[in-house]
């Protein structure tokens, strides 16, 4: 089998340029997309998804929840399949742009086992691989609180996936490796190495549970980071205290543990709908650990799906700042003033990392106007802890809550 | 008045000619091993969680096809859709193939031994073998 697929992997170009001129039967092109408008109650502070660099005020926007993606599968035999998918939407950089989430060489190597490789996208979340497909999802869009803790769109790598049914239970695991590179909004670049994702399922009549895994090296380049790690390394050596390098290690973000672990529970069970995820991020940096869950319920009346959903994310800047707010005596005169300016940067990151959370209640309907499309209302009630929570550009002095209001149309084809 | 009476006849007529609805029946292949399955086993072929056997849809405007997915998944046309759309999406599945009619999901069958498909009971004969029937 293996020496199989290797022989086909090789001949795959071939193949694909050959099928231009055969029947083209096995390609199906297929898509989704949802065109809203969102606005808030608020011009003190934009609301936008996860990891896009701009948002709404008070006047309503397309940008925020619109998009667009294309599929294209192409089956090359009954094991071998090609797959693409590209997506048009707002994200790091504020204008529409189009990303290629999937392109990937798809090897069913029996009924149970799967491989893949090429570009894939992680189910680091129980929705990750189609939170951007609107019809697939009860909610208008998944809670920023989980789902910008991770803001990695794809990974280039490989993954395996064995599947099977026991009875009426079906089990799965899938085994992922690979690296990433998305870009944050403010313009640096995350760089996710040596990656190692594991996923678990299992599904039991109306029922799932999924745990998931992702491991990483992660390097963010931020320039005022590098700043304080080049100061508080050169006063550690000027002055002789260790306890400055080490804070310089801590606040480093080059090539740090990353992990990332989430539960999940599904449940469609007659007319009750209930969706609910927890995650905990954990990266060995000063401002790298979160905490955040949310919870979903609806009832099915007909054609109608109304919901109510609640979402928290709570960072922990944990560490221990070990600065010294004095120098020992006979230290050069500037060497206190140094120290304590320090200690208080680092007391002052930890208190902007905590301030980066906030609450989410969402009410909503989906009504399934026909087979292919629904159109969704949300209202959500947003409420940072204190701070500007996960809001962009807030004005000075900004403090929640905010109302936020959407309506969008989801359709696939 | 007469024209009144006419229509009345004319409606009593249309709800009589409102056909009742037909006994769904599960086809595979005859050489196929199964000999019977029951609902579940069915259903999660059409609802992609197993790829052991592959699924043959009739139209989308087909009232058998409603009437399938209703009472053999206990999902409505449009629940079933969103569950297809996680699955294609994601790039784990394709879209059943969708055959014309009965008589296409037959042929459809009968040329493939891992096939499965629904028709009416009716339409049954020899190139299928019926596995499970709708209550």
């Amino acid at each position: 089998m293996k020496k199989h697929l290797i022989a086909s992997a090789l001949a795959l170009p071939f193949v694909v340029s050959a099928a231009h001129a055969q029947d083209t039967s096995t390609v199906h092109i297929s898509g989704f997309g949802t065109a809203a408008l969102t606005w808030s109650d608020t011009n003190d502070a934009e609301f936008g998804r996860p990891n896009q660099s701009s948002g709404v005020k008070k006047n309503p926007r397309t940008g925020v929840d619109s998009n667009l993606g294309l599929q294209a599968d192409y089956a090359i035999n009954d094991w071998l399949s090609v797959t693409g998918q590209g997506l048009v939407r707002k994200d790091g950089a504020d204008n529409y742009g189009a990303e290629l989430t999937w392109a990937f060489v798809k090897a069913k190597v029996s009924n149970d086992v799967s491989v893949r490789a090429g570009r894939l996208v992680l189910p680091t979340f129980m929705i990750s691989e189609y939170r951007n497909v609107g019809y697939a999802n009860t909610f208008l869009r998944p809670p920023s609180e989980v789902y910008s803790q991770v803001p990695l769109n794809s990974v280039d790598g490989a993954d395996l996936t064995w599947q099977h049914t026991y009875g009426d239970t079906t089990v799965s695991a899938q085994l992922a490796f690979g690296r990433a590179k998305t870009e944050l909004n403010g313009g640096t670049d995350a760089d996710l190495s040596r990656l190692h994702a594991i996923n678990l399922s299992a599904e039991h009549g109306p029922f799932t549970l999924r745990f998931g895994r992702t491991e990483a090296k992660l390097t963010v380049e931020l320039a005022s980071l590098n700043t304080l790690v080049t100061t508080l390394n050169n006063a550690g050596n000027a002055y002789k205290i260790s306890q400055l390098n080490d804070m310089a290690r801590v606040v480093d973000n080059h090539k740090k543990n990353g992990s990332f672990t989430s539960v999940g529970l599904g449940m469609d069970w007659k007319d009750i709908i209930a969706q609910t995820e927890y995650a905990k991020r954990k990266i060995d940096s000063a401002s790298g650990s979160t905490d955040s869950w949310y919870v979903l319920g609806g009832y099915r009346i007909g054609k109608f799906l109304p919901y109510y959903s609640h979402a928290k994310l709570s960072p922990s800047s944990d560490f221990a700042n070990t600065i010294p707010t004095a120098c020992a005596a006979g230290s050069p005169a500037a060497c206190t003033p140094t120290v304590r300016t320090l200690y208080n940067t680092l007391e002052g990151l930890r208190t902007s990392t905590n301030s980066g959370g906030q609450s989410t209640d969402s009410i909503g309907l989906r009504w399934d106007f026909m087979t292919s499309a629904d159109i969704k209302f949300q209202v959500d009630r947003i409420k940072p802890d204190g701070g500007k929570g996960l809001f962009l550009h807030a004005a000075p002095g900004f403090k929640g809550p905010v109302t936020v209001g959407a309506v969008a149309v989801d359709f696939v084809f | 008045m007469n024209k009144l009476f006419a229509m009345l006849a004319a409606a009593a007529a249309l709800s009589l000619a409102v056909p009742a609805m037909a006994e769904v029946v599960v086809v595979v292949n005859p050489k196929a091993a199964e000999s019977s399955m029951s609902k579940d086993q069915v259903a999660q072929f059409f609802l992609g969680k197993s790829s052991a056997m592959t699924p043959v849809d009739q139209p989308e405007s087909a009232p058998i096809r409603a009437e399938f997915y209703k009472k053999v998944t206990d999902k409505d046309a449009s629940q079933a859709k969103a569950l297809w759309s996680k699955l294609v999406f994601t790039g784990k599945a394709t879209m059943p193939k969708e055959a014309g009619d009965s008589a296409a999901v037959k042929k459809a069958v009968a040329n493939d031994p891992k096939a499965i498909g629904y028709i009416e009971k009716s339409a049954v004969d020899a190139s299928v073998k019926v596995i499970y029937t709708a209550p």
